[in-house]
């Protein structure tokens, strides 16, 4: 059954971007679109949004990178660990749901490293690629999209950012204790 | 938020970061001015050109332990040295740090003037009988602020990260953004408007139905879903830009753009493709055995965002950032 889903969602995800080319192009054919023109047109925007989230990107990782490099991290996993406790989730996996909004390829390491030392099916293990798929870079995301259309003032994006992070790791807590529990 | 949370990370950053510097320092936690006793054995003996020693330098786990106060060396440290006697009678020695050493050398030797090695002086030297051995005692170099230095260049790297991974989207930003004006230019948008109308009109009711943003919106979700990192990130960029044309406070999110980036950061997807590679990479029996936990998880943040998104948006501190001029704006576009 898993595999089964696993193999049809593996299927569109290849398939899918060079079906999209085909038919976005071959619709604009058929309606008689200046396609090549009309391309170009479109691509020309491509440079100005990325030079644009520069700022936004330069601000959001410098500030996580001197937080990492400090080992503030140490200091905000032992005034989280009563809670952790308390909830049931292993010493070994708090320092990756920190990490997860924080950091894509620090958190994809300390996901790789927890696996490396329980071995990926142990249940920290299961529990780790769990929490890792269970959300986004929320701050990378916030950075780079609210960067690209100059928004200074994010309003009440990145608190429900941060209950969706928190909801996403306790879910993944729950779903892994419940099939996988120790 | 974002200001406060910005400022804390920057701020507790450098407050722990001091803050371990200085009871590094009076802790001496690198033993600073503490000379420290070992064997060497003799591989090299100097020749008429060069001064130098070369060889094995011996400590026990234990004497290395207790050395430092720590108890993470497990098993006898061996290292290969060198020592040269210098013109002035002077000795110096350089332990080369390679991926044996004990872990608390390879962070002393990241923090030293090398990035490879432990440099020293010598202090006394004394042969044994056969010349095969030697016990020597040295002194290493001063090894401080070894956390201040770490965040200066973590600014500094993630500075330069930044500007990479920003550049490094120019060429996917262009190829999705032309081929999305081709699909919007051929009226295909409308239609994928059109059939998912009751889901985005609910999402997203400051929308217009049929604007393109919403087309963007879907087509950012739909290859988010699919795991398709790199037409999403374009895609959703261009949805924010469409969404902007509707912003009549430029610089301050809109409602639409902060429901948006929820359901973005949650990140539901169908395969968690990271993940499941990683996890057989290192050898798992079942790799894909995540994949119904994390549409779990991620659904739970996922749910979890919209409905705090869609409280959150009626409180009157965020409220009011939507006035211009006094003026309600909402009512300008529906």
């Amino acid at each position: 059954m898993v595999e089964l889903f696993r193999n049809i969602v593996n299927i569109i995800s290849v398939a899918a971007i060079p079906l999209m080319f085909f038919i976005f192009v071959g619709w604009g054919i058929v309606r008689k679109v200046k396609v090549y023109e009309v391309f170009v047109e479109g691509a020309k925007d491509g440079f100005h949004v990325a030079i644009k989230i520069i700022p936004y990107l330069v601000a959001m990782l410098v500030a996580i990178g001197i937080f990492r490099a400090s080992g503030a991290m140490d200091v905000v996993i032992a005034v989280l660990s009563p809670v952790s406790n308390l909830i049931g989730m292993p010493a070994e996996t708090v320092p990756l749901a920190i990490l997860r909004p924080l950091s894509g390829s620090g958190s994809m390491g300390l996901m790789t490293e927890l696996m490396k030392v329980h071995g990926p099916d142990s249940f920290i293990g299961v529990l780790a690629s769990t929490m890792y798929g269970s959300s986004e870079t929320t701050f990378y995301v916030l950075a780079v999209y609210f960067g690209a259309v100059g928004i200074k003032n994010t309003r009440h994006a990145l608190p429900a950012g941060i209950i969706a992070d928190i909801f996403g790791m306790l879910g993944a807590l729950f779903i892994c204790r419940t099939f996988f529990g120790v | 938020m974002l200001n406060y949370v910005w400022m804390s990370l920057i701020v507790i950053g450098l407050i722990v970061g001091v803050g371990k510097d200085i009871s590094d320092e009076v802790r001496n936690t690198y033993r600073n001015g503490v000379p420290m006793d070992a064997v060497v054995c003799v591989e090299k003996t100097p020749t008429a050109l060069r001064q130098t020693w070369e060889g094995e330098l011996v400590i026990s786990s234990e004497a290395f332990n207790r050395f430092y106060g720590i108890t993470s060396a497990a098993s006898e440290v061996r290292q290969p040295v060198e020592m040269t006697t210098l013109s002035s009678g002077k000795t110096t020695i350089a332990i080369l740090v390679d991926d044996s050493s004990p872990a608390f050398w390879k962070e002393m030797a990241k923090n030293s003037s090398s990035k490879d090695k432990l440099l020293g002086t010598v202090n006394a030297v004394k042969f044994s009988e056969d010349k095969t051995t030697v016990q020597v005692s040295f002194l290493l170099e001063k090894i401080s602020y070894v956390k201040i230095r770490a965040i200066t260049k973590a600014a500094l790297d993630y500075a330069d990260t930044a500007v990479t991974i920003s550049l490094g989207l120019i060429g996917v930003m262009a190829l999705w953004l032309g081929v999305v004006k081709i699909a919007e230019e051929a009226g295909l948008l409308k239609m994928l408007t059109r059939l998912l109308r009751p889901i985005t009109s609910r999402l997203f009711p400051d929308v217009p139905a049929d604007h393109p943003a919403v087309a963007a919106m879907i087509m950012n979700i739909a290859a988010n879903m699919l795991g398709l990192n790199n037409a999403a990130t374009p895609l959703g960029l261009k949805a924010m830009e469409e969404l902007n044309k509707l912003n009549p406070n430029l610089g301050t999110a809109t409602n639409a753009m902060c429901t948006f980036l929820v359901i973005n950061t949650a990140g539901l997807t169908l395969i968690p493709a990271t993940a499941i590679a990683i996890r057989a990479a290192q050898g798992s029996a079942e790799p894909g055995i995540i994949i119904g936990t994390s549409i779990f998880g991620a659904g739970c943040a996922t749910l979890a965002g919209l409905v705090s998104v869609k409280i959150l948006e009626r409180l009157p501190r965020y409220k009011k950032d939507l006035l211009v001029d006094g003026h309600n704006s909402e009512s300008s576009h529906g």
